[in-house]
């Protein structure tokens, strides 16, 4: 079976029409909530992903406290609706732990945490519709609610995840149809602005040689997607702050 | 939210007054927005706003066997998922007593024949028949679930659209089933008895619907009445607190007017939901 | 859901065999006109008497409180264990709190039931921590949670309602601050006929709509009510089915009605017990 040739046509196009190194349409909100301190809605293709942010609030459970940083808590789950086939259970399942402590890593590395001690941050997301590619969703939509939540952080953290297609070409943002046909994928978060790499996981085989290129790519995308949610918290920002008219003095 | 005595006298005194702290009477409600047909995996979905309380409601089906003892009737089925999103109460487990509280009173609310027929999503007596999975997301709650929930289960099984099937084949225990091919080719369910609930909450001497979270915290007893045409398919009272029998009464009268009317209106705006008015979370 | 692997399970799915013999053959439709002819129900009841009641405190030695009860052939134990510190809370709260399990025995039913609690078994804890709520004194007992098992032994129907009456003696007799007596009653409603205290047939009966013409009235369900009889006030409502607002007031009224005849005989088997209590 020659599937490896099935993820780039001839003319290198992908299933999706897309070009090996485009992102699938990114579009994203700020504060769609009200009740937590901050909240976004992100969509990458079609998986969309909710994510909500509450806190710093004093730590619920008084023996995790600690007295230089605060713990960040973190949550995944996915609606039972969001797959194909219905989910039994929306979280609670090993795949959904292992996303949990993956965005909590993602998020320690670029919180400020030590200028809130004795204190927690909350961060829940909730996948509404699975289609490949959710964990960078999460991690994105976690920045933006905590940008939103006004929480300083260190600079964007950003996932994106990449594959190889025909055997020697780089793919970017990897769909579920194209994860399913079996690719290697690699996913990466990592902060943009200074090259760092918080997390890698990889699935599926490719020789050594093509890892840098390919892990190029991530980076590359997760600067893309950093320019894109940087244009939407200004766009935000502006928003908000366009009823006290300080924005048209700015721009 | 925890409220101190002057600010719960406040509200008691607004709703004496016919006048609640938001501006409304004691029979109104928030601004309601509703949307249907935004999840794009399900056979039917549909996303209510009513002030915030958001939910969002996703309805799949799939082929199962009929109870033995239910042999013409297809299956129904509530799930309830708090999402964290909505309070950090409901992490982990937190959420599930109100998860379970609600679908018992869905599950209780669609179980007469005359308000929800089963019997249309029968195939094949006893051996093929349609399940329906109801899946309803709390994504923010802001007061008054119960109501939100059941407008927007009607919603939503109002949009679900179940595949037609040209023929069935059988062969010995074996039941082969043939699903029309077009996509467009589906019956719609009938919900027009489908009920909805209203909570109706006493606080001070008087009766008030809709309320929200602050009033909720005033209430000293309050009941959940599922109204389908004018008749009531459940009635429970919910959260701490006792009613005399006269005010149980009044509160049933309240609860079933203001349930016609919820109704009506929720019927008419589905009407008018045209397929290419799809905004999601972006609007 | 999950297996419970402790102990040996019964077969997860199984059906009664009564549903192939078709030795009964008597649908819900054609024993309700037997019953409506007659007048009488089939245990020689009128429609709106209850069934004899055996109420009895003190069948578990080992809980704090405890009572058996007897409504035909309906049984049920409910057991009430001393106030512990609530688990699992890390906050101080003012008022206590119950805890409580319904549950039906595996051979309680014509069905077997599974040894953890399936949806309508939560619902009914549900309830009945709703009716027993307020008919505790919660704000003394702060940062207490109180345990209240229940566990029918024969369900012939109205086993909630039996329940609910039996948690009542039970709390009393673990010395739980109480506002008040609790009696609960269960109506069933089929064609405007109300039938109090209804038997697993009768419960059946009133959850079907009868699909024959000269059956034009839609009206069929289960009321449940639970009261506090001093301050009449109804702690707990609960309804299903379909019902018109006309008849589930006059239901209520035969509700109401029948609870208050069932009050003295708790209080019966309460001074009994004291009087007891006195003389050993």
């Amino acid at each position: 079976m020659s599937r490896k040739k099935e993820l780039l046509s001839r003319v290198g196009l992908r299933l999706d029409g897309r070009r090996a190194d485009e992102l699938r349409r990114i579009r994203c909100k700020l504060g769609v909530f009200t009740q937590p301190d901050g909240s976004a809605y992100i969509e990458q293709g079609l998986t969309k992903v909710l994510a909500a942010v509450y806190g710093p609030h004093q730590v619920r459970s008084k023996q995790k406290a600690q007295h230089d940083t605060c713990i960040i808590n973190t949550q995944f789950s996915m609606a039972v609706f969001s797959t194909n086939e219905r989910k039994k259970r929306p979280r609670g399942d090993r795949k959904s732990t292992e996303l949990s402590m993956h965005l909590q890593q993602a998020l320690l590395a670029v919180i400020k945490t030590e200028l809130y001690p004795w204190s927690q941050i909350d961060v829940y997301v909730e996948v509404l519709h699975g289609d490949g590619g959710i964990y960078p969703a999460c991690v994105n939509a976690a920045t933006l609610a905590i940008i939103d939540a006004g929480i300083p952080i260190k600079e964007y953290v950003c996932a994106c995840t990449a594959s190889l297609g025909n055997n020697d070409i780089p793919m970017l943002d990897v769909s579920h149809q194209e994860e399913v046909i079996g690719g290697p994928t690699l996913t990466v978060a990592a902060l943009p602005m200074s090259g760092k790499i918080v997390l890698m996981e990889m699935s599926q085989r490719f020789h050594l040689d093509h890892l840098p290129k390919v892990l190029d790519k991530a980076l590359e995308g997760c600067k893309d997607i950093k320019a894109i949610l940087d244009e939407a918290v200004k766009n935000h920002v502006r928003e908000m702050g366009s009823s006290t008219g300080w924005a048209n003095t700015t721009s | 939210m925890s409220l101190c005595d002057a600010e719960k006298t406040f509200i008691l005194h607004g709703v004496a007054e016919n006048f609640r702290s938001d501006g409304r009477d004691r029979e109104g409600y928030r601004p309601i927005e509703i949307e249907t047909d935004i999840v794009q995996h399900a056979f039917g979905s549909a996303r209510l706003r009513l002030a915030n309380t958001d939910i969002l409601v996703a309805v799949k089906i799939e082929v199962d066997t009929p109870l033995p003892e239910r042999p013409f009737e297809g299956k129904i089925e509530f799930f309830v998922d708090c999402s964290a999103n909505a309070t950090p109460d409901f992490e982990g487990r937190g959420g599930e007593t109100l998860a379970i509280e609600l679908s018992n009173i869905l599950a209780s609310a669609y179980k007469s024949p005359k308000t929800f027929n089963l019997k249309k999503l029968c195939i094949l007596k006893g051996k093929k028949c349609w399940k329906l999975y109801v899946d309803i997301l709390i994504l923010e709650c802001g007061g008054n679930l119960f109501d939100a929930v059941s407008l927007a289960v009607k919603a939503a099984l109002f949009n679900t659209k179940v595949p037609l099937i040209k023929s069935v084949n059988i062969d010995g225990d074996n039941v082969e089933l043939d699903v029309s091919d077009n996509v467009f080719d589906c019956e719609r369910l009938d919900v027009t008895n489908a009920p909805v609930m209203v909570t109706v909450c006493k606080i001070g001497d008087n009766c008030v619907v809709d309320p929200n979270l602050a009033e909720e915290q005033c209430s000293v007893g309050s009941i959940v009445v599922a109204i389908s045409q004018e008749y009531f398919s459940t009635v429970t009272s919910i959260g701490i607190g006792s009613l005399h029998a006269q005010t149980l009464c009044s509160s049933l009268e309240l609860g079933q007017k203001v349930g016609i009317r919820l109704n009506e209106a929720l019927m008419d705006t589905l009407s008018h939901i045209t397929s290419d008015q799809d905004f999601g979370f972006l609007k | 859901m999950p297996v419970d692997h402790k102990r040996i399970n019964g077969p997860e799915e199984s059906v009664p065999y009564e549903l192939f013999a078709r030795l009964s053959g008597l649908t819900s439709e054609k024993a309700f006109e037997q019953l409506y002819k007659a007048g009488k129900r089939s245990d020689g009841r009128e429609f709106e008497e209850h069934r004899k009641i055996f109420l009895k405190n003190g069948a578990v030695s080992q809980a704090k409180g405890s009572a058996y009860i007897e409504m035909g052939q309906t049984k049920v134990i409910v057991s009430v264990f001393d106030p512990r510190e609530i688990p699992n809370r890390s906050d101080y709260s003012l008022k206590g709190e119950l805890y409580c399990e319904f549950k039906f025995a595996p051979f309680s039913c014509a069905k077997r039931r599974l040894h953890q609690q399936d949806n309508e078994e939560k619902q009914y804890s549900c309830i009945m921590k709703k009716a027993l709520e307020s008919a505790v004194c919660l704000h003394e007992l702060p940062n207490f949670q109180v345990d209240i098992y229940a566990l029918v032994m024969h369900n012939d129907g109205s086993a909630l309602s039996a329940a609910i009456t039996a948690a009542g003696v039970a709390l009393v007799e673990a010395g739980v601050p109480m506002y008040d007596i609790i009696t609960s009653v269960t109506v069933g409603i089929q064609q405007g006929v109300k039938l109090v205290d209804p038997d697993s047939l009768e419960e059946q009966m009133c959850q079907v709509q009868f699909l024959s013409e000269k059956y034009q009235d839609n009206n069929h369900g289960l009321l449940i009510i639970s009261k506090l009889h001093t301050q009449e006030q109804l702690c707990q409502f609960y309804q299903n089915g379909y019902v018109s607002l006309e008849v589930l007031k006059s239901g209520l009224e035969v509700l109401s009605k029948t609870c208050e005849v069932i009050v003295p005989l708790v209080q019966k088997c309460l001074i009994k017990h004291i009087t007891n209590g006195i003389k050993s």
